[in-house]
């Protein structure tokens, strides 16, 4: 009989501005009953239908004297004190809210004393504009003389997915007010009693603006709408405020509906592609596994999907990202102040956010692209309560390669897949509990007999409990384990497989409690890492190779930290926040110790010490601070200054220029001590007319026990690798601007980062100096960038983007002289990067066609065109020397050396 | 909401196919750098410096002798010697007035103020003279390359190998070179039919024991003789010559090794240059190449008589022409020379031939019989 309406507010909501009913007449004739009772009898006489959830009402008593009333006016009398509300609309629905009401009126905002009397609904139409017309009343309208500042609380969701959206900025500009919802989509704000303005924006969502008569604290949930749906009503609208009211200097969010939408070298969205066009990300080279955020090695950024860490986060030697575009929700870079519940990584955190299930039904995606073929179904198990969704992704690029007549190709072989997954499950209204699992495999072989295969596993099981509605907290438990083999059948006698493995298992518990102007998180951790160094095996029988493993390494890694985000004043908050990290070496283990005061070598070991299973025998750790400020300068700039501290204790061993498939995870141990980062950095924003906004970071890095190694040493299967590091500390520092419009039919970015990364070894022995101790640059030092996006929309069914990169070529060291030493010729090698690549740009351009906007039709088909480098320019991706005969040639290889264009038919339907 | 998505796609094998052009670097380092190479050994025999200068890299890698230098040797006890300019870069030790002592350390010193003009004095690490064990055996394998089938015989190489025992001496880093040597024979009866030709090892070969209890080494591939060349034809042999030397000097090697396999990715391990262990006293950061060495030295010479399956002819292919008896024949012992005689067969003819090399063995070695070379066979068909 009662149905409970989940009383949802969003953008085209008609039937809410529509004239209010006139009296209803209801005729009584009953005793005293419950609220229930009366709502059944007046649905029957009246024909209207009642809303409520029944917690509501229960107290709610109804004693009449027999006679004819007016449901208006019974109502008023039943709630009066109460803080419920009621909304009757033209179709005889009469709407119960708790805290707030609902009103349509073109009042104004921002006459703090006019209260809007609940029931005085004006009979007014209004447009279809977002702003200035809902009114809602939140609280007890009995309380709106009392002093002191209330709160407004609820959560935000997604208007399709009913996901809860994390980062929107709420934000009152009378104040200068404002907050940023949680990863619940949670948000709370503090505000004087009175008439306010809300403002939600999110990027590439649209921005919502609410009117509220605050009479005592209360919630407000909102629905938000995606802006990016292209067939539907696009209305384009600025991050307007988006980056004043963080509190991180150096955080961006791209929503996946962006990412799509660039130009994409193969057709494939790819969120790396993304990242890299973020002032202050770089990579090594096109194609290059990995990035570089802020002059820190690929190996110091955090990688994390589901909340675990991602050891590999490339396909196809670094072409692709290993996540698929389709599962992902949103992804938020910190490339500065990291928040205190990230540790591990000392340059930066990529969190991917992941979609949940379609929570009302079943629906499905299927693509095809040159070089994947993909499949994601979603949908609800128990609408609303139990949701699933699956995705698979995998390449036909072994039959592309085969196709060509190319000995090299023909002899090469790649193949990947992904799959995703994730469960969740809706207890009840406070506890949620989602699983999810991914796992990836590449295989290639590049025109030789060694197969490199390898593969990523993760499982999450993640529990979000609300204590109440200022209290959340989330208890993750997971396990991330990457692992590769390297095999060879050729020679048959040297046949091998080597293998190396990396296993992380960790336990989670954050909390976020919301108290007045503070806002806390704080919580604990705890990982358990076990590594195979390398295992080298003989991969048949007729093979002589002797079998060699490394021993496994273990460790803990343990850490609790706490941080307040206080909203001092108006103008001023600080965020204060600590995590103290802890780090546990544990046995079996046998530690050679060497002559301090010689060169790490066989010659100069003295001593064995061994350690039995468990046994702790090496700890590292300390306190790492993580601080900001953020002045509100004036409505339309702020400032702020950040510090933070970081600490990482596992290092990804490479000595070649970039990640390569071969290179291992190697744990702090009794010789490698956790590489230490402070970063101190600066930001000013501010709002120019015309819906630009502009940004300025300055930042400086410093960085202590970096990894280096000794000239062309191997790194694999290296039991002693204490001897082959060298010891060295870094710097970074530079600045990153950035000048974008992102409203209009044009909306363009430029961004400009002039970055310098220097390292410098600190050893003592000759054989541990290179560069004679002097600072040299590192391999990823690009000091300009400069990054370009545009777009123009042309129509509502046409668009035309371009990006152009550019930046300075990356350091090599090159091949001076060659000299002959017996019978052997030999090379002579510049000092460590010494000189530098050609510069590198590209320019791309993508036109998108719709092919009808009719909303009623079935079918929406799309074109986009898109070229990527039309310039055709030959952008050096590596430069290498042969000795041919008694000449060194040197040879560039150039990646995507002409210009490629792509043809992309999408069917919506 | 479902999606379908279509891309045609024209050119996608442009991008994994890459594009390899030839690109030459501007390098600002166009200096050539002193290279010092060399071993003195405890043999009683002349050991030999040489001292050369470095090419830039875009030139031809052309041997360009450093001479007028003065060069000396001294030991630890304060002795020391003038080693003898000998022409074309080489300074010998007199073998009748030095010898190397085991145990002892040598200083190389190289002045080169007389000969360049921006000459210094340089002067090497100390380096101990280690001892070094016999070659306990040097021995070769067949190895079966390809399998017998209906058309073609079985394809078969020869591996050489060595086995070195611990004499209890303590050497951790070996080091071998070696002088290969064999015969050769012209199918055709010319006046130059048999010579010998001689190669030096061009692998860096390199052991290290120091991760062994014993520094025992067994079957260490010294080379393989592979099915493509004539050195199994007749008699081969082979001289290896075993050094110990330093872990400094194995390093220096190993690490030449590791750079020389250079690929053209970015997973290469990054090259660096790699330091000697020689030093400019006037200017530290003036950079010298190459490796003074100090070893004892021992050495031991096989022979392959065997008969080996499926080698190639590499004189088949050798006739161009057939003439009469008489002709003259243009440009004889210019581009074309006589490989068959048959002036005095019925009927008379001559077979030509444009390759020097089917006609006279001197194009590839020396007449000479060499003075090791062993007159008996140990096989006889």
């Amino acid at each position: 009989m009662r149905k409970i309406l989940l009383l949802s507010i969003f953008l085209c909501f008609q039937w809410l501005f529509a004239s209010a009913q006139g009296d209803l007449r209801l005729k009584w004739d009953s005793p005293e009953t419950d609220f229930r009772e009366f709502a059944a009898k007046a649905e029957q006489q009246l024909n209207i239908r009642f809303y409520y959830k029944e917690e509501w009402i229960s107290d709610v008593k109804v004693s009449l004297q027999p006679g004819y009333y007016s449901l208006q006016s019974v109502l008023d009398m039943l709630f009066a004190g109460k803080s419920l509300h009621y909304y009757i609309d033209d179709e005889r629905n009469v709407i119960l809210t708790l805290n707030f009401g609902i009103k349509t009126t073109g009042a104004p905002a921002g006459d703090e004393t006019a209260y809007m009397p609940p029931s005085q609904y004006a009979d007014e139409n209004s447009s279809d504009d977002d702003s200035g017309n809902l009114y809602y009343d939140i609280g007890n309208a009995a309380e709106k003389d009392k002093a002191g500042d209330v709160t407004v609380s609820g959560y935000i969701t997604d208007r399709d997915t009913h996901q809860p959206v994390s980062g929107v900025t709420v934000f009152v500009a009378k104040n200068s007010a404002g907050t940023i919802s949680n990863e619940h989509g949670y948000y709370k704000i503090t505000l004087p009693r009175g008439t306010h303005l809300l403002q939600y924006t999110f990027i590439g969502m649209k921005e919502k603006q609410v009117n509220i008569n605050l009479f005592s604290s209360g919630e407000l949930n909102i629905e938000m709408n995606s802006m990016l749906i292209p067939i539907k009503e696009t209305v384009i609208s600025a991050e307007k405020n988006v980056m004043f009211q963080r509190f991180e200097v150096g955080m961006e969010k791209i929503n996946v509906s962006n990412f799509k939408l660039l130009p994409s070298p193969m057709g494939e969205a790819d969120i790396f592609k993304n990242v890299l066009l973020i002032p202050g990300v770089q990579s090594v080279g096109e194609g290059s596994a990995g990035f570089n955020v802020r002059g820190g090695s690929a190996d110091q950024n955090l990688i994390l999907l589901y909340g675990s860490p991602v050891y590999n986060a490339s396909h196809l030697f670094g072409f692709f990202s290993s996540v698929n575009s389709e599962v992902i929700k949103d992804v938020t870079l910190y490339k500065g102040g990291i928040p205190a519940r990230y540790g591990g990584r000392i340059s930066s955190v990529l969190d991917i956010g992941t979609r949940d299930g379609n929570r009302q039904e079943f629906a499905g995606k299927a693509g095809i692209s040159p070089i994947t073929t993909q499949l994601m179904v979603e949908g609800p198990v128990i609408k609303d309560k139990l949701t699933y969704m699956l995705a698979g992704r995998s390449t036909y690029s072994n039959w592309m390669l085969h196709m060509f007549d190319n000995s090299s190709l023909k002899n090469s072989s790649a193949s990947f897949y992904d799959l995703n997954g994730k469960v969740v499950l809706d207890i009840d209204k406070n506890n949620k509990l989602d699983l999810s699992f991914y796992n990836s495999h590449d295989a290639f072989r590049f025109n030789s007999d060694t197969l490199y295969a390898y593969d990523n596993n993760i499982v999450a099981l993640r529990w979000r409990h609300f204590f109440s509605n200022s209290l959340f907290s989330q208890i993750t438990f997971n396990n991330s384990n990457y692992r590769y083999n390297i095999s060879s059948t050729d020679p048959a006698e040297e046949a091998f497989m080597m293998s190396h493995r990396i296993n992380s298992t960790s336990a989670k518990a954050d909390f976020n409690w919301f108290m007045g102007r503070h806002e806390l998180n704080f919580g604990s951790d705890l990982i358990r890492y076990s590594v195979l160094p390398g295992k080298y095996m003989p991969e048949n029988d007729s093979s002589l190779v002797v079998p060699q493993i490394i021993d496994d390494e273990h460790a803990y890694e343990a850490g609790i930290y706490v941080d307040d985000k206080f909203i001092v004043t108006e103008y001023f908050s600080v965020n204060a926040g600590a995590r103290m990290s802890s780090y546990l070496v544990t046995g079996p283990g046998n530690i050679l110790i060497y002559d301090p005061d010689q060169a790490r070598s066989i010659l100069s070991v003295m001593d064995t010490l061994s350690y039995s299973k468990g046994r702790i025998y090496k700890t590292y750790g300390g306190p790492e601070l993580r601080f900001s400020l953020n002045f509100r300068l004036s409505a339309k700039s702020s400032l702020k200054l950040n510090y933070n501290r970081t600490r990482q204790y596992i290092h990804l061993l490479s000595n070649s220029t970039s990640i390569s498939p071969s290179d291992t995870w190697k744990l702090s141990d009794y010789y490698l001590k956790p590489q230490t980062g402070d970063q101190y950095a600066a930001g000013f924003y501010k709002s120019l007319p015309k819906g630009i906004e502009a940004s300025a970071e300055i930042y400086y890095k410093s960085i202590r026990n970096i990894v280096d190694y000794k000239g062309g040493t191997k790194l694999v299967m290296n039991s002693s690798i204490e001897r082959d590091l060298i010891d060295a500390e870094g710097k970074a520092y530079g600045f990153e601007l950035m000048l974008k419009k992102q409203e209009g039919t044009y909306n363009w970015s430029i961004g400009y980062t002039y970055s310098r990364t220097l390292l410098r070894t600190t050893g003592k022995n000759s054989e541990e100096i290179i560069n004679r101790g002097e600072w040299f640059p590192a391999n990823f030092d690009k000091p300009h960038d400069l990054t370009v996006t545009f777009n123009y929309l042309y129509s509502r069914r046409l668009s035309f983007s371009a990006n152009y990169v550019y930046n300075t070529g990356r350091p090599i060291t090159y091949p001076v002289a060659s000299y002959s030493v017996g019978n052997f010729m030999l090379i002579h090698y510049s000092d460590r990067n010494r000189y530098r690549l050609p510069d590198y740009s590209r320019l791309d351009l993508s036109l998108r066609y719709n092919g009808n906007l009719r909303s009623k039709r079935i079918a929406h088909p799309s074109w986009t065109f898109s070229v990527y480098n039309i310039l055709g320019r030959e952008n050096v991706y590596s430069v290498y020397f042969r000795k041919e005969g008694n000449v060194v040639n040197g040879y560039k290889l150039s990646v995507f050396a002409k210009a490629i264009p792509s043809v992309t038919y999408s069917f919506d339907f | 909401m479902r999606i379908l998505k279509l891309i045609l796609y024209p050119g996608l094998l442009l991008i994994l196919s890459g594009c390899v052009t030839k690109f030459m670097p501007e390098i600002d380092e166009s200096r050539e750098l002193l290279v010092v190479e060399g071993i003195i050994t405890d043999q009683n025999e002349t050991n030999t410096i040489r001292l050369t200068k470095s090419s830039p890299l875009d030139r031809k890698n052309t041997i360009k002798p450093v001479l007028k230098c003065i060069v000396n040797l001294s030991d630890d006890l304060g002795n020391t010697w003038l080693l003898k300019e000998k022409g074309n870069g080489y300074y010998v030790t007199d073998s009748t007035v030095f010898r190397g002592v085991l145990g002892r350390s040598y200083t190389l010193r190289v002045d080169t103020r007389n000969s360049l003009p921006n000459g210094y004095n340089y002067e090497s690490d100390p380096v101990e003279m280690k001892p070094v064990p016999e070659i306990d055996r040097l021995y070769y394998e067949r190895v079966l390359i390809a399998a017998e089938t209906d058309e073609a015989p079985a394809k078969e190489g020869c591996e050489v190998l060595l086995d070195t025992r611990d004499s209890g001496e303590g050497c951790s880093y070996f080091r071998w070179d070696y002088t290969e040597t064999w015969e050769i024979s012209l199918p055709y009866d010319v006046t130059n039919k048999i010579c010998w030709v001689t190669n030096n090892s061009s692998q860096i070969l390199l052991k290290n024991t120091s991760h062994l209890s014993q520094n025992n080494i067994s079957a260490y591939p010294v080379t393989f003789i592979s099915n493509e060349t004539d050195r199994l034809e007749n008699r081969y042999s082979i001289f290896v010559r075993q050094y110990s030397i330093s872990e400094q000097e194995y390093n220096y090697w190993s690490r030449m090794q590791t750079m020389s396999e250079q690929t053209g990715t970015l997973y290469d391990v990054m090259p660096s240059s790699v330091q000697g262990n020689m030093n400019c006293i006037e200017d530290p950061s003036e950079k010298v190449l190459g490796f003074f060495s100090v070893s004892a030295k021992k050495t031991k010479r096989i022979y392959v008589d065997e008969l080996f399956s499926g080698l190639p002819a590499l004189y088949k292919d050798c006739a161009v022409d057939t003439v009469g008896p008489t002709g003259k024949i243009p440009n004889l012992g210019v581009s074309l020379w006589i490989i068959i005689d048959g002036s005095y067969e019925i009927p008379p003819y001559r077979v030509l031939t444009d390759k020097k090399g089917c006609a006279d063995c001197t194009v590839r070695g020396t007449t000479k019989k060499p003075a090791f070379w062993e007159s008996e066979y140990k096989h006889q068909e």
